[in-house]
């Protein structure tokens, strides 16, 4: 079995076959294939082929239809619907962002915290213990400054560093004061001395939130960050 | 089973699918019946070995169940191949996950036709089932479209996710391919 030159032609047999060509088509096709051999034995065949290949399976149609669903219009989302879950993406993100900044300043207040305690319970004679609590808190990065009228008073190195240590084994006592004690001061240096410790608070007056503090209990483990 | 469009209602594809969506399930049953034998067939050919009942099934309950997304520009029959078609592909793919398939090659797809020799009883039937099975896949997928479901290039080319032209070609190539086994 050849094959016709006239590809065009051969194209349009299947759809003659399945009577898919429009009266201009068939008539034209329906010619050729009258003086064309090859195309009259190929049309020959594909309506053989399409007898046999058409062999449909068995097939419980009632079941298929039974499974067909109802059909189900797409839901249009009215304007109230539209409202609604913009107010609650709203207060989600709202919500969100109140939980991030609470855990932001959590390390904050606990860091506070360390600062403030050890400034009241300082051993009274260590003047070096005395800078360790006071000043080393003070330099580290985000912690609260402290109040304008302390900062002065603790920054000098002889004068203020004695007066926090406050209670009854100070009182008398040679203090290690670069080499120098009570006994060297002039009375009007002592008199200074004593004004400075009137005006130095015990306890830095640090503006610190009780209610932020609360849950940062100084016994409270930490969770160590990965 | 009557599966041309019009041999068992007049009404087009479009007015009964209208007709279903009014709430109409009886349109739905007259779609099943008018195209469920051409896609047990089309699937047949791409690869269905016995489970074109569920193929079938599934691939209308796919299609009623997405079917606003159906425009109508091509026929419905066609959207349906092209269902069936990613259906057996997604079937076949999972099978092949869990070790449950031995993929056919194209020179074993003899056998598949083989087995269909024993229920048909004509001699020249036979041939011709051995002569497609003989074909490589794309082309006996193309040629049964053209051949057997009666498609346009333009509508092989959708349901096949290929061109006019590669279609045009795969089916030539199966035609002479077809003639060849028959002349010896």
């Amino acid at each position: 079995m050849t094959d016709c030159p006239n590809a065009n032609v051969r194209d349009l047999l299947p759809d003659l076959v399945h009577g898919r060509l429009d009266a201009k088509a068939r008539v034209m096709v329906e010619a050729h294939l009258a003086g064309c051999a090859d195309c009259e034995a190929e049309h020959a065949l594909l309506r053989d082929l399409r007898a046999s290949l058409r062999r449909t399976p068995h097939l419980d149609l009632a079941a298929i239809a039974a499974a067909v669903p109802a059909y189900r219009a797409p839901m249009r989302r009215s304007w109230v619907e539209w409202r609604t879950a913009a107010a609650i993406t709203v207060l989600v993100a709202g919500g969100s962002s109140v939980a991030l900044l609470q855990r932001n300043v959590a390390p904050r207040m606990d860091t506070v915290a360390v600062a403030t305690g050890p400034v009241a319970s300082v051993p009274a004679s260590s003047s070096e213990s005395l800078a360790a609590h006071t000043t080393a808190p003070r330099s580290a990065p985000g912690q609260t400054q402290l109040p304008e009228q302390v900062a002065p008073v603790l920054n000098q190195p002889l004068v203020a560093s004695a007066p926090v240590a406050r209670g009854p084994a100070a009182s008398g006592r040679e203090l290690a004061m670069g080499g120098g004690s009570f006994n060297d001061l002039s009375d009007r240096e002592l008199a200074s001395f004593l004004e400075d410790i009137e005006s130095l608070d015990a306890v830095p007056s640090v503006e610190v939130d009780n209610a932020a503090l609360a849950p940062i209990a100084p016994s409270a483990p930490r969770r160590a960050t990965p | 089973m009557t599966d041309d469009a019009g041999d068992a209602d007049e009404q087009t594809d479009l007015d009964l699918i209208a007709r279903w969506k009014g709430g109409d399930q009886r349109a739905a049953t007259l779609l099943v019946e008018r195209h469920a034998g051409a896609v047990a067939r089309f699937a047949r050919s791409v690869g269905a070995r016995g489970d074109e009942q569920d193929v079938v099934q599934d691939t209308f309950v796919r299609a009623f169940a997405s079917m606003d997304s159906f425009r109508g520009d091509s026929s419905l029959r066609t959207w349906l191949f092209t269902i069936a078609r990613r259906l057996l592909l997604d079937l076949r793919r999972s099978e092949r996950r869990r070790g449950e398939h031995v993929e056919v090659q194209d020179g074993d797809a003899v056998t598949e036709y083989d087995s269909l020799d024993s229920v048909v009883a004509e001699e020249t039937r036979q041939r011709m089932f051995a002569a497609v099975g003989r074909l490589s896949k794309t082309q006996r997928e193309v040629f049964m479209l053209r051949v057997s479901e009666g498609l346009s290039y333009k509508e092989i080319a959708e349901v096949a996710r290929t061109t006019e032209g590669a279609a045009r070609v795969h089916y030539h190539n199966a035609m002479r391919a077809i003639k060849e086994f028959l002349d010896d």
